[in-house]
Protein backbone atom coordinates (compact mmCIF):
# COMPACT_ATOMS: atom_id res chain seq x y z
CA UNK A 1 0.00 0.00 0.00
CA UNK A 2 1.18 3.56 -0.91
CA UNK A 3 2.13 5.50 2.04
CA UNK A 4 0.22 8.84 2.74
CA UNK A 5 3.25 10.89 2.16
CA UNK A 6 3.61 9.52 -1.26
CA UNK A 7 0.21 10.07 -1.98
CA UNK A 8 0.39 13.60 -0.66
CA UNK A 9 3.53 13.75 -2.81
CA UNK A 10 2.20 12.83 -5.75
CA UNK A 11 -0.50 15.28 -5.52
CA UNK A 12 1.13 18.49 -4.91
CA UNK A 13 3.68 17.50 -7.46
CA UNK A 14 0.40 17.33 -9.93
CA UNK A 15 -1.23 20.48 -8.53
CA UNK A 16 1.87 22.79 -8.73
CA UNK A 17 2.37 22.00 -12.30
CA UNK A 18 -0.94 23.85 -13.11
CA UNK A 19 -2.52 22.65 -16.54
CA UNK A 20 0.04 21.59 -18.20
CA UNK A 21 -0.33 17.51 -18.57
CA UNK A 22 2.48 16.50 -20.36
CA UNK A 23 4.69 18.24 -17.79
CA UNK A 24 2.11 16.87 -14.82
CA UNK A 25 2.23 13.29 -16.30
CA UNK A 26 5.91 13.37 -16.25
CA UNK A 27 6.88 14.96 -13.16
CA UNK A 28 4.50 12.56 -11.77
CA UNK A 29 6.33 9.23 -13.30
CA UNK A 30 9.32 10.62 -12.11
CA UNK A 31 8.32 11.71 -8.45
CA UNK A 32 7.08 7.94 -8.45
CA UNK A 33 9.83 6.44 -9.66
CA UNK A 34 12.46 8.21 -7.20
CA UNK A 35 9.94 6.97 -4.47
CA UNK A 36 10.73 3.43 -5.83
CA UNK A 37 13.85 3.80 -6.29
CA UNK A 38 14.78 5.14 -3.22
CA UNK A 39 12.39 2.70 -1.08
CA UNK A 40 14.67 0.03 -2.79
CA UNK A 41 17.46 1.33 -1.63
CA UNK A 42 16.89 2.38 1.92
CA UNK A 43 15.58 -1.59 2.16
CA UNK A 44 19.16 -3.16 1.12
CA UNK A 45 20.82 -0.13 3.67
CA UNK A 46 18.32 -1.01 6.06
CA UNK A 47 17.90 -4.81 5.72
CA UNK A 48 20.02 -7.70 6.87
CA UNK A 49 22.98 -8.93 5.33
CA UNK A 50 26.99 -8.81 4.90
CA UNK A 51 28.47 -5.53 2.98
CA UNK A 52 28.91 -7.61 0.03
CA UNK A 53 25.56 -8.86 -0.33
CA UNK A 54 24.00 -5.29 0.10
CA UNK A 55 26.85 -4.18 -2.78
CA UNK A 56 25.57 -6.86 -4.94
CA UNK A 57 22.20 -6.16 -4.26
CA UNK A 58 22.86 -2.18 -4.79
CA UNK A 59 24.67 -3.34 -7.81
CA UNK A 60 21.21 -5.04 -9.59
CA UNK A 61 19.07 -2.09 -8.62
CA UNK A 62 21.69 0.55 -9.50
CA UNK A 63 22.55 -1.40 -12.94
CA UNK A 64 18.62 -1.23 -13.62
CA UNK A 65 17.84 2.23 -12.25
CA UNK A 66 20.66 4.16 -13.37
CA UNK A 67 21.79 5.48 -17.27
CA UNK A 68 25.24 4.19 -16.39
CA UNK A 69 26.79 4.03 -19.81
CA UNK A 70 25.32 7.38 -20.54
CA UNK A 71 26.63 8.78 -17.19
CA UNK A 72 30.13 7.32 -18.24
CA UNK A 73 30.19 8.81 -21.35
CA UNK A 74 29.34 12.27 -20.07
CA UNK A 75 32.50 11.71 -17.39
CA UNK A 76 34.87 10.82 -19.86
CA UNK A 77 33.75 14.19 -21.85
CA UNK A 78 35.86 15.03 -25.28
CA UNK A 79 38.42 12.01 -24.34
CA UNK A 80 34.85 9.37 -24.73
CA UNK A 81 35.76 10.42 -28.64
CA UNK A 82 39.19 10.25 -28.64
CA UNK A 83 39.45 6.38 -26.79
CA UNK A 84 40.10 3.68 -28.77
CA UNK A 85 36.83 1.31 -28.64
CA UNK A 86 38.82 -1.29 -26.47
CA UNK A 87 39.60 1.78 -24.09
CA UNK A 88 36.01 2.24 -24.41
CA UNK A 89 35.33 -1.07 -23.67
CA UNK A 90 37.32 -1.21 -20.48
CA UNK A 91 36.49 2.44 -19.30
CA UNK A 92 32.54 1.66 -19.19
CA UNK A 93 33.02 -1.94 -17.47
CA UNK A 94 35.03 -0.31 -14.64
CA UNK A 95 32.75 2.47 -14.39
CA UNK A 96 29.96 0.38 -13.36
CA UNK A 97 32.22 -0.87 -10.92
CA UNK A 98 33.16 2.50 -9.32
CA UNK A 99 29.59 4.26 -9.84
CA UNK A 100 28.51 1.30 -7.42
CA UNK A 101 31.35 1.73 -5.14
CA UNK A 102 30.78 5.67 -4.67
CA UNK A 103 27.16 4.63 -4.41
CA UNK A 104 27.85 2.05 -1.59
CA UNK A 105 30.31 3.75 0.35
CA UNK A 106 27.69 7.09 0.34
CA UNK A 107 25.16 4.82 1.28
CA UNK A 108 26.24 1.31 2.95
CA UNK A 109 27.32 3.04 6.51
CA UNK A 110 23.84 4.81 7.03
CA UNK A 111 22.06 2.10 8.83
CA UNK A 112 18.95 3.64 9.70
CA UNK A 113 18.82 6.08 6.15
CA UNK A 114 15.74 7.75 5.38
CA UNK A 115 14.13 10.40 3.06
CA UNK A 116 11.17 12.43 2.52
CA UNK A 117 9.75 13.55 -1.20
CA UNK A 118 9.74 17.10 -2.45
CA UNK A 119 8.64 18.73 -5.63
CA UNK A 120 9.10 17.88 -9.04
CA UNK A 121 9.97 19.91 -11.88
CA UNK A 122 10.63 19.85 -15.59
CA UNK A 123 14.46 20.62 -16.36
CA UNK A 124 15.23 21.05 -19.70
CA UNK A 125 14.38 17.40 -21.26
CA UNK A 126 14.78 15.67 -17.88
CA UNK A 127 12.61 15.53 -14.99
CA UNK A 128 14.37 17.15 -11.16
CA UNK A 129 12.81 15.59 -8.14
CA UNK A 130 13.93 16.89 -4.75
CA UNK A 131 14.62 14.53 -1.52
CA UNK A 132 15.54 15.31 1.64
CA UNK A 133 17.73 12.40 2.98
CA UNK A 134 18.20 11.83 6.44
CA UNK A 135 21.09 9.91 7.80
CA UNK A 136 22.06 9.36 11.67
CA UNK A 137 25.07 11.53 12.91
CA UNK A 138 24.60 13.65 10.02
CA UNK A 139 22.44 16.83 9.23
CA UNK A 140 19.75 16.75 6.53
CA UNK A 141 21.19 17.10 3.00
CA UNK A 142 19.03 18.07 0.15
CA UNK A 143 19.25 16.03 -2.88
CA UNK A 144 17.70 16.08 -6.54
CA UNK A 145 17.80 13.52 -8.95
CA UNK A 146 17.17 13.90 -12.30
CA UNK A 147 15.25 11.59 -14.20
CA UNK A 148 15.23 11.40 -18.23
CA UNK A 149 12.30 9.60 -20.04
CA UNK A 150 10.19 9.59 -16.95
CA UNK A 151 6.94 9.18 -19.58
CA UNK A 152 8.25 5.74 -20.74
CA UNK A 153 11.46 4.56 -19.38
CA UNK A 154 12.47 6.51 -16.25
CA UNK A 155 16.45 6.56 -15.57
CA UNK A 156 19.02 8.22 -13.11
CA UNK A 157 21.08 10.66 -14.90
CA UNK A 158 22.54 12.61 -12.58
CA UNK A 159 22.27 12.77 -8.12
CA UNK A 160 22.62 16.64 -7.38
CA UNK A 161 23.51 16.86 -3.04
CA UNK A 162 23.44 20.24 -1.90
CA UNK A 163 24.24 21.55 -5.34
CA UNK A 164 26.79 19.61 -6.23
CA UNK A 165 26.52 16.80 -9.07
CA UNK A 166 27.87 14.30 -8.93
CA UNK A 167 28.36 13.43 -12.90
CA UNK A 168 29.87 16.87 -12.83
CA UNK A 169 32.28 16.39 -10.25
CA UNK A 170 33.12 13.01 -11.54
CA UNK A 171 34.20 14.90 -15.04
CA UNK A 172 36.00 16.91 -13.53
CA UNK A 173 38.11 14.96 -11.46
CA UNK A 174 39.14 12.16 -14.70
CA UNK A 175 39.65 15.21 -16.51
CA UNK A 176 42.21 16.48 -13.91
CA UNK A 177 43.72 13.02 -13.75
CA UNK A 178 43.93 13.10 -17.02
CA UNK A 179 45.48 16.45 -17.50
CA UNK A 180 48.45 15.64 -14.92
CA UNK A 181 49.24 12.39 -16.50
CA UNK A 182 49.46 13.44 -20.22
CA UNK A 183 45.70 13.17 -21.25
CA UNK A 184 46.62 9.31 -21.71
CA UNK A 185 43.66 7.31 -21.34
CA UNK A 186 45.11 4.12 -20.14
CA UNK A 187 46.53 5.71 -17.07
CA UNK A 188 43.17 6.72 -16.36
CA UNK A 189 42.05 3.17 -16.85
CA UNK A 190 44.81 1.63 -14.93
CA UNK A 191 44.39 4.01 -11.68
CA UNK A 192 40.46 3.38 -12.12
CA UNK A 193 41.41 -0.56 -11.84
CA UNK A 194 43.64 0.15 -9.21
CA UNK A 195 40.98 1.86 -7.29
CA UNK A 196 38.49 -1.23 -7.86
CA UNK A 197 40.89 -4.03 -6.60
CA UNK A 198 41.34 -1.62 -3.29
CA UNK A 199 37.92 -1.67 -2.74
CA UNK A 200 36.89 -4.91 -3.06
CA UNK A 201 39.91 -5.93 -1.15
CA UNK A 202 39.00 -3.73 1.50
CA UNK A 203 35.24 -5.03 1.37
CA UNK B 1 47.93 45.97 16.91
CA UNK B 2 44.29 44.42 17.68
CA UNK B 3 42.80 46.42 14.97
CA UNK B 4 45.61 46.31 12.20
CA UNK B 5 45.47 42.52 13.24
CA UNK B 6 41.74 42.63 12.30
CA UNK B 7 41.81 44.28 8.76
CA UNK B 8 44.30 41.52 7.20
CA UNK B 9 41.63 39.55 5.86
CA UNK B 10 40.54 42.94 4.02
CA UNK B 11 43.95 43.64 1.93
CA UNK B 12 45.59 40.40 2.29
CA UNK B 13 43.52 38.42 -0.83
CA UNK B 14 44.93 41.41 -3.23
CA UNK B 15 48.19 40.73 -2.07
CA UNK B 16 48.44 37.34 -2.38
CA UNK B 17 47.23 37.26 -5.89
CA UNK B 18 49.62 39.96 -6.73
CA UNK B 19 52.24 37.84 -5.29
CA UNK B 20 51.53 34.98 -6.67
CA UNK B 21 50.30 35.82 -10.07
CA UNK B 22 53.62 34.64 -11.65
CA UNK B 23 52.70 31.06 -10.88
CA UNK B 24 50.90 29.89 -13.79
CA UNK B 25 52.35 28.65 -17.20
CA UNK B 26 49.42 28.60 -19.57
CA UNK B 27 49.30 26.20 -22.41
CA UNK B 28 50.05 27.50 -25.76
CA UNK B 29 47.49 28.80 -28.44
CA UNK B 30 48.78 25.37 -30.60
CA UNK B 31 46.71 23.08 -28.19
CA UNK B 32 43.37 24.60 -28.18
CA UNK B 33 41.55 21.54 -26.13
CA UNK B 34 44.31 21.94 -23.01
CA UNK B 35 43.54 26.00 -23.36
CA UNK B 36 40.23 25.14 -22.97
CA UNK B 37 40.41 23.38 -20.33
CA UNK B 38 43.44 25.68 -18.55
CA UNK B 39 40.36 28.64 -18.81
CA UNK B 40 37.30 25.90 -17.50
CA UNK B 41 38.94 25.31 -14.48
CA UNK B 42 40.42 28.78 -14.00
CA UNK B 43 42.86 27.46 -11.29
CA UNK B 44 45.88 29.69 -12.13
CA UNK B 45 47.81 29.50 -8.87
CA UNK B 46 47.00 25.57 -9.20
CA UNK B 47 51.26 24.89 -7.89
CA UNK B 48 50.60 26.87 -4.91
CA UNK B 49 47.24 25.59 -4.30
CA UNK B 50 48.28 22.10 -4.51
CA UNK B 51 51.06 23.10 -2.31
CA UNK B 52 48.46 24.70 0.25
CA UNK B 53 46.31 22.01 0.22
CA UNK B 54 49.03 19.50 0.89
CA UNK B 55 49.53 21.16 4.08
CA UNK B 56 46.02 21.53 5.18
CA UNK B 57 45.79 17.80 4.46
CA UNK B 58 49.08 17.31 6.97
CA UNK B 59 47.20 20.16 9.67
CA UNK B 60 43.90 18.36 9.44
CA UNK B 61 45.10 14.55 9.75
CA UNK B 62 47.17 15.69 12.71
CA UNK B 63 44.67 17.69 14.53
CA UNK B 64 41.47 18.57 13.58
CA UNK B 65 40.08 15.54 12.38
CA UNK B 66 41.31 13.57 15.44
CA UNK B 67 39.54 16.19 17.51
CA UNK B 68 36.75 16.07 15.76
CA UNK B 69 36.18 12.69 15.98
CA UNK B 70 36.87 13.00 19.77
CA UNK B 71 34.14 15.14 19.92
CA UNK B 72 31.81 13.06 17.91
CA UNK B 73 32.84 9.86 20.19
CA UNK B 74 32.54 12.22 23.71
CA UNK B 75 29.63 14.07 23.01
CA UNK B 76 26.22 12.67 22.21
CA UNK B 77 24.23 13.68 19.42
CA UNK B 78 21.68 15.78 20.39
CA UNK B 79 23.79 17.73 22.37
CA UNK B 80 25.95 18.84 19.44
CA UNK B 81 22.99 19.34 17.47
CA UNK B 82 22.45 22.19 20.51
CA UNK B 83 25.92 23.31 20.00
CA UNK B 84 25.68 24.04 16.87
CA UNK B 85 22.19 25.75 16.69
CA UNK B 86 24.04 28.01 19.09
CA UNK B 87 26.97 28.78 16.88
CA UNK B 88 24.12 29.48 14.08
CA UNK B 89 22.54 31.95 16.68
CA UNK B 90 25.33 33.91 17.27
CA UNK B 91 25.90 33.97 13.89
CA UNK B 92 22.81 35.82 13.12
CA UNK B 93 23.75 39.79 13.24
CA UNK B 94 26.09 39.10 10.27
CA UNK B 95 23.98 36.74 8.55
CA UNK B 96 21.39 39.62 8.52
CA UNK B 97 23.36 42.05 7.47
CA UNK B 98 24.00 40.17 4.30
CA UNK B 99 20.57 39.11 3.78
CA UNK B 100 19.58 43.48 4.17
CA UNK B 101 22.64 43.69 2.16
CA UNK B 102 21.61 41.35 -0.85
CA UNK B 103 18.12 43.46 -1.08
CA UNK B 104 16.29 40.10 0.28
CA UNK B 105 13.77 41.40 2.47
CA UNK B 106 12.15 37.96 2.90
CA UNK B 107 15.56 36.09 4.05
CA UNK B 108 16.26 38.92 6.31
CA UNK B 109 12.64 38.51 7.86
CA UNK B 110 13.56 34.88 8.24
CA UNK B 111 16.95 35.71 9.84
CA UNK B 112 15.34 38.33 12.22
CA UNK B 113 12.37 35.88 13.69
CA UNK B 114 14.75 32.96 13.85
CA UNK B 115 16.82 35.32 16.44
CA UNK B 116 14.02 36.58 18.26
CA UNK B 117 12.50 32.73 18.53
CA UNK B 118 15.58 30.56 19.07
CA UNK B 119 17.54 33.45 21.43
CA UNK B 120 13.95 33.19 23.71
CA UNK B 121 11.87 30.05 22.89
CA UNK B 122 14.65 28.26 21.92
CA UNK B 123 17.29 28.82 25.14
CA UNK B 124 19.94 31.24 23.72
CA UNK B 125 19.64 29.32 20.22
CA UNK B 126 20.03 25.70 21.29
CA UNK B 127 17.17 24.77 20.16
CA UNK B 128 15.63 25.52 16.43
CA UNK B 129 12.64 26.02 17.41
CA UNK B 130 11.97 28.76 14.33
CA UNK B 131 12.54 26.35 11.67
CA UNK B 132 9.70 24.22 12.94
CA UNK B 133 7.66 27.64 13.25
CA UNK B 134 7.95 28.44 9.78
CA UNK B 135 11.54 29.90 9.77
CA UNK B 136 13.75 27.98 8.35
CA UNK B 137 17.07 28.50 7.88
CA UNK B 138 19.26 29.80 4.78
CA UNK B 139 23.19 30.87 3.77
CA UNK B 140 23.95 34.30 3.73
CA UNK B 141 27.55 35.81 3.59
CA UNK B 142 29.45 38.75 2.63
CA UNK B 143 31.02 36.68 -0.34
CA UNK B 144 27.05 35.71 -1.83
CA UNK B 145 26.61 39.51 -0.91
CA UNK B 146 29.23 40.39 -3.64
CA UNK B 147 28.02 38.12 -6.01
CA UNK B 148 24.54 39.59 -5.74
CA UNK B 149 26.73 42.75 -6.87
CA UNK B 150 27.81 41.61 -10.10
CA UNK B 151 31.23 40.16 -8.16
CA UNK B 152 32.76 37.11 -10.45
CA UNK B 153 34.36 34.43 -8.13
CA UNK B 154 37.69 35.19 -9.50
CA UNK B 155 40.01 32.32 -9.87
CA UNK B 156 40.38 29.83 -7.30
CA UNK B 157 42.18 30.10 -4.22
CA UNK B 158 43.05 27.03 -1.67
CA UNK B 159 44.41 28.99 1.64
CA UNK B 160 46.05 27.43 4.55
CA UNK B 161 43.57 26.35 7.26
CA UNK B 162 40.55 28.44 5.38
CA UNK B 163 40.63 25.47 2.50
CA UNK B 164 38.76 25.87 -0.51
CA UNK B 165 38.54 29.61 -1.65
CA UNK B 166 38.20 32.29 -4.61
CA UNK B 167 39.51 36.34 -3.42
CA UNK B 168 35.72 37.26 -3.47
CA UNK B 169 34.73 34.55 -0.74
CA UNK B 170 38.01 35.43 1.06
CA UNK B 171 37.26 38.85 0.58
CA UNK B 172 33.96 38.14 2.03
CA UNK B 173 35.41 36.18 5.02
CA UNK B 174 37.42 39.28 6.19
CA UNK B 175 34.39 41.28 5.70
CA UNK B 176 31.92 39.19 7.85
CA UNK B 177 34.38 38.83 10.83
CA UNK B 178 34.54 42.82 11.09
CA UNK B 179 30.92 42.91 10.36
CA UNK B 180 30.25 40.39 13.15
CA UNK B 181 29.03 41.93 16.71
CA UNK B 182 31.34 39.56 18.67
CA UNK B 183 34.37 40.67 17.20
CA UNK B 184 34.26 44.40 18.61
CA UNK B 185 32.08 44.09 22.34
CA UNK B 186 34.02 43.99 25.21
CA UNK B 187 37.25 43.29 26.42
CA UNK B 188 39.46 41.58 28.95
CA UNK B 189 41.21 37.85 28.91
CA UNK B 190 38.00 36.41 29.31
CA UNK B 191 36.28 38.16 26.23
CA UNK B 192 39.16 37.24 24.28
CA UNK B 193 39.05 33.66 25.27
CA UNK B 194 35.41 32.96 24.87
CA UNK B 195 35.94 34.44 21.18
CA UNK B 196 38.60 32.09 20.97
CA UNK B 197 36.21 28.95 22.11
CA UNK B 198 33.75 30.00 19.94
CA UNK B 199 35.79 30.03 16.49
CA UNK B 200 38.00 26.82 17.91
CA UNK B 201 34.14 25.46 18.31
CA UNK B 202 33.14 26.58 15.56
CA UNK B 203 35.75 24.70 13.39
CA UNK B 204 35.58 21.52 15.00
CA UNK B 205 31.72 21.28 14.86
CA UNK B 206 31.75 22.41 10.81
CA UNK B 207 34.36 19.59 10.58
CA UNK B 208 32.77 16.62 12.54
CA UNK B 209 29.49 17.31 10.37
CA UNK B 210 32.01 16.37 7.64
CA UNK B 211 33.62 13.71 8.90
CA UNK B 212 32.22 10.91 6.39
CA UNK B 213 32.23 13.16 3.46
CA UNK B 214 35.55 14.24 3.06
CA UNK B 215 36.93 10.81 3.97
CA UNK B 216 34.73 9.48 1.24
CA UNK B 217 35.96 11.94 -1.34
CA UNK B 218 39.30 10.81 -0.78
CA UNK B 219 38.78 8.01 -1.14
CA UNK B 220 37.11 7.75 -4.28
CA UNK B 221 38.50 10.54 -6.43
CA UNK B 222 41.65 9.80 -8.28
CA UNK B 223 42.23 13.42 -8.24
CA UNK B 224 40.39 14.89 -4.36
CA UNK B 225 42.14 18.46 -5.34
CA UNK B 226 40.29 18.88 -8.44
CA UNK B 227 37.01 17.46 -6.55
CA UNK B 228 37.49 19.41 -3.86
CA UNK B 229 37.86 22.42 -6.19
CA UNK B 230 34.67 21.14 -8.27
CA UNK B 231 32.75 20.70 -5.13
CA UNK B 232 33.22 23.77 -3.77
CA UNK B 233 32.37 25.84 -6.96
CA UNK B 234 29.23 24.03 -7.13
CA UNK B 235 28.23 24.09 -3.65
CA UNK B 236 28.98 28.00 -3.97
CA UNK B 237 26.93 28.40 -7.06
CA UNK B 238 23.97 26.67 -5.76
CA UNK B 239 23.86 28.57 -2.74
CA UNK B 240 23.98 31.96 -4.73
CA UNK B 241 21.13 30.87 -6.89
CA UNK B 242 19.16 29.72 -4.40
CA UNK B 243 19.60 33.65 -2.66
CA UNK B 244 18.87 35.36 -6.41
CA UNK B 245 15.70 32.90 -7.09
CA UNK B 246 14.77 33.49 -3.23
CA UNK B 247 11.84 36.38 -4.75
CA UNK B 248 9.35 36.09 -2.36
CA UNK B 249 6.55 39.16 -2.25
CA UNK B 250 6.60 40.91 1.04
CA UNK B 251 3.23 41.74 0.67
CA UNK B 252 1.24 40.43 3.65
CA UNK B 253 -0.56 37.24 3.18
CA UNK B 254 -3.81 39.26 4.62
CA UNK B 255 -3.48 42.73 2.03
CA UNK B 256 -4.39 42.23 -1.49
CA UNK B 257 -1.73 40.96 -3.51
CA UNK B 258 0.08 42.30 -6.52
CA UNK B 259 -1.07 40.60 -9.53
CA UNK B 260 2.80 38.78 -10.62
CA UNK B 261 2.27 37.13 -7.18
CA UNK B 262 -0.41 34.91 -7.19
Amino acid sequence: MPSRRFLLTVSAAWLALGARGQAQSASAAATAFVQATGDKLVGVVNGPGSAQQKRQALTRIIDTVVDVDGVARFCLGRFWRQASSQQQQSYMNLFHQVLVTNITSKLGEYQGVRFAMGRAVPDGDNVAVDTTVYRPNNPPTDVKWLIANAGSDPKIVDVVAEGTSLRLTQRSDYASYLNHNNNNIDALISAMHHQVEQDLASG
Amino acid sequence: MRAFFRTVPLWLPSLLVVLLAGCATPPPASDPDALAYYKETNDPLEPFNRKMYAVNNALDSAVLRPVAKAYVFAVPEALRTGIHNVLDNLHTPVQLSNDMLEGKPRRAGDTYMRFLINTTVGCLGFFDVAAKWGYPDHDADFGMTLAEWGVGPGPYLYLPVLGPNDPRDFAGFGVDIAADPFTWVGQGAAVTALGYSRWALTAVDARSRLLGTLSNIKKTALDPYATFRSLYRQHRKSQIEEMENDNRSTVPVWFPQPASAR
